[in-house]
């Protein structure tokens, strides 16, 4: 959306993605519940509970005890159950933060356009990662930070008992996050909002002469996508369980634009469909075949096919491969519409387009 | 009433003076002609009027409301709208959604049914309806520079600015444009009109404004304009041989 509908491309998403993870990561990791106060921990009254705020101890060995809460954990010797916080709040707030970090850094971008708003972007990105790699004190660093499951202690759906491990819950949670962002999108795109959004992706100048607060708008686009980017980034990060600062590499990213590129970055359902068949193609594509005595190794040639069609795309279809299709069935009318409206008409206006124009 | 009230407008890119000391009054609806040689500072005008550009001193009231310091979308919310010199249409939008866009910036509404027919009613009188559903980059340029006017009428504007109308545009789209500026006008929107083609603007223009170098160098009729022998040194006299009158050639000897 970012990208077609406002023209500006932004490396920075991973780097949300990213804030939404480690915001619930930190939340699930540092905060607990207990019904009884620790009395070494810093700990607030919550109601009849504690909320409990484990100290940062960085990497260790998991075999000691070091941390506050596992000392009062020994003292109390399971006499007392302690709970962790809700992965759906960690991965709120994380949707949250993503979207704080958008609007300050849609406010600082704002006056920039194109490849200056790429490079500020992916700037960002490295700075973040660079932050996380080194404060290991609360985030651990490298050595990467655990999560708990997307659902915990299993769920069960009609009958059926998936353990947390399955895969098929976090599937659909996903698919229908999926689907609830392309319809938040989708919905935008019909609205004035897509319309003001589309108009200053077109010509900001000449919107704003026509009363669209181009500023606000460029803003809230930021904001929304950071906040999806964040959403994912949360989701994701409960589904591998743990999350290092590598996830923020820029390749990510790059691999995310590129596949809006081929699809078609203008249309985001042609981006989303795009994505999940380049995605798949890519992993299609790992099987090695052997031509003859050669064997050709597609784990590592598949990238390369990758980067040959990126390039072809930008090349010779530079909206992307899958809207040239979707407006043959579309917008199919339009073109009739115009020859018959000319034919069943006397030419007097036509004229111009063809013998005088610019100049 | 329609009141504009530029007074004492001064603008400077780095050593360049492009506005000095600019001041004039618009009261009514009132059809004016802006001229100037290239590099007046008639685009500049037009810019700062618009909020695009901050005058580096001097303000700008429209009905009282003062406007100089406001942000472009702001003073076309305000009552005043403009065009551009080189066409601006939102090119992969579709003709009906170009029109959409000022109509919904200025109103609070949605896409819907009256919105299109005011839309559809615009686009007939500037015969496009037939392109409604086309893409706006898929018009000629003449056709885009009635889009552009189109998008005016959306606006509803009280003052209209129009950068280089004319330009490059074949007679017969001509008279559209024309159409257009006298409809406009009478339904008492004050207009001025930026354009280097002299019969068009003395055919619909009861005064002139001259910009020369920054100076507003001439305020009067277009009659008393041809016969400025300021303007005509400065302009006229030195970029086409016109009517041949008295004056012109005193001005040509004088150079």
């Amino acid at each position: 959306m970012l990208a077609g509908s406002a023209g500006q491309f932004s490396f920075g998403h991973m780097a949300f993605m990213g804030l939404g993870a480690y915001t619930t990561a930190l939340f699930c990791h540092y905060l607990f519940i207990s019904p009884e106060p620790t009395g070494i921990c810093t700990e607030f009254a919550l109601g009849s509970n504690y909320l409990v705020i484990k100290n940062p101890i960085g990497v260790t060995s998991t075999t000691l005890a070091q941390d506050c809460l596992a000392q009062a954990m020994e003292k109390w010797d399971g006499a007392v159950a302690v709970t962790r916080m809700p992965v759906w709040l960690g991965i709120i707030l994380g949707t949250l933060v993503g979207g704080i970090f958008g609007l300050l850094i849609g406010l600082l971008v704002l006056r920039l356009r194109a490849a200056y708003l790429a490079l500020f972007t992916l700037g960002f990105s490295e700075i973040l990662r660079a932050t996380i790699s080194a404060e290991i004190q609360i985030t651990r660093g490298q050595a990467g930070i655990e999560l708990p499951s997307l659902f915990e202690n299993g769920i069960t759906i009609a009958g059926h008992v998936f353990s947390k491990t399955d895969k098929i819950p976090p599937y659909f949670v996903m698919f229908f996050l999926l689907l609830g962002c392309l319809a938040i999108l989708y919905w935008l795109s019909r609205s004035r909002f897509g319309l003001f959004v589309r108009a200053l992706r077109e010509d900001q100048d000449a919107a704003a002469a026509l009363g669209v607060n181009i500023t606000r708008y460029k803003i809230m686009v930021f904001v929304i996508t950071s906040m999806m980017a964040a959403l994912a980034g949360a989701v994701e990060a409960h589904y591998v369980t743990i999350i290092t600062p590598n996830n923020l590499m820029i390749l990510q990213m790059s691999l995310v634009v590129a596949m809006a590129v081929i699809a078609g970055v203008e249309n985001f359902i042609a981006a989303a469909i795009g994505a999940i068949l380049i995605e798949f193609t890519l992993e299609m594509l790992r099987i090695s075949f052997t031509i003859g005595d050669v064997v050709i190794d597609m784990t590592l040639w598949r990238l390369v096919f990758f980067g040959l069609v990126l390039m072809l795309t930008l090349r010779f279809a530079r909206n992307g491969l899958l809207p040239p299709l979707i407006n043959y069935f579309t917008r199919a009318h339009v073109a009739a519409e115009t020859v018959a409206k000319l034919t069943g008409r006397e030419p007097d206006n036509g004229a111009p387009s063809t013998s005088g124009g610019h100049s | 009433m329609i009141e504009l009230s530029v007074s004492r407008l001064n603008k400077r890119f780095g050593g360049n003076h492009v506005l000095k000391d600019v001041s004039f009054e618009v009261k009514g609806a009132e059809m004016i002609g802006l001229i100037g040689p290239n590099g007046a500072g008639k685009t500049t005008l037009t810019n700062v009027l618009d909020g695009a550009i901050k005058p580096n001193s001097g303000t700008v009231y429209l009905n009282g409301k003062r406007i100089d310091q406001l942000p472009p979308f702001e003073v076309a919310k305000s009552g005043l709208g403009r065009t551009f010199q080189v066409t601006r249409s939102f090119r992969r939008m579709t003709v009906l959604e170009n029109l959409y866009v000022p109509a919904l910036a200025l109103r609070k509404s949605h896409i819907g049914h009256e919105l299109k027919e005011q839309a559809m009613e615009v686009l007939e009188s500037l015969t496009l309806e037939h392109l409604r559903n086309e893409y706006a980059r898929a018009l000629s340029g003449g056709q885009q520079k009635l889009l552009e006017l189109g998008r005016l009428l959306m606006l509803d504007p009280d003052i209209i600015i129009l950068d280089e109308p004319f330009a490059g545009v074949h007679p017969k789209m001509m008279e559209v444009i024309y159409e257009y500026i006298r409809r406009v006008n009478e339904q008492g929107k004050a207009m001025i009109i930026i354009s280097h083609q002299m019969d068009s603007i003395f055919a619909l223009c009861k005064r002139l404004l001259v910009l020369n170098y920054g100076d507003l160098i001439a305020d009067n009729t277009p009659d008393a304009v041809k016969n400025d022998s300021v303007v005509i040194e400065a302009y006229l006299g030195s970029t086409e041989d016109r009517s041949g009158t008295g004056q012109h050639d005193a001005a040509g000897e004088a150079k």
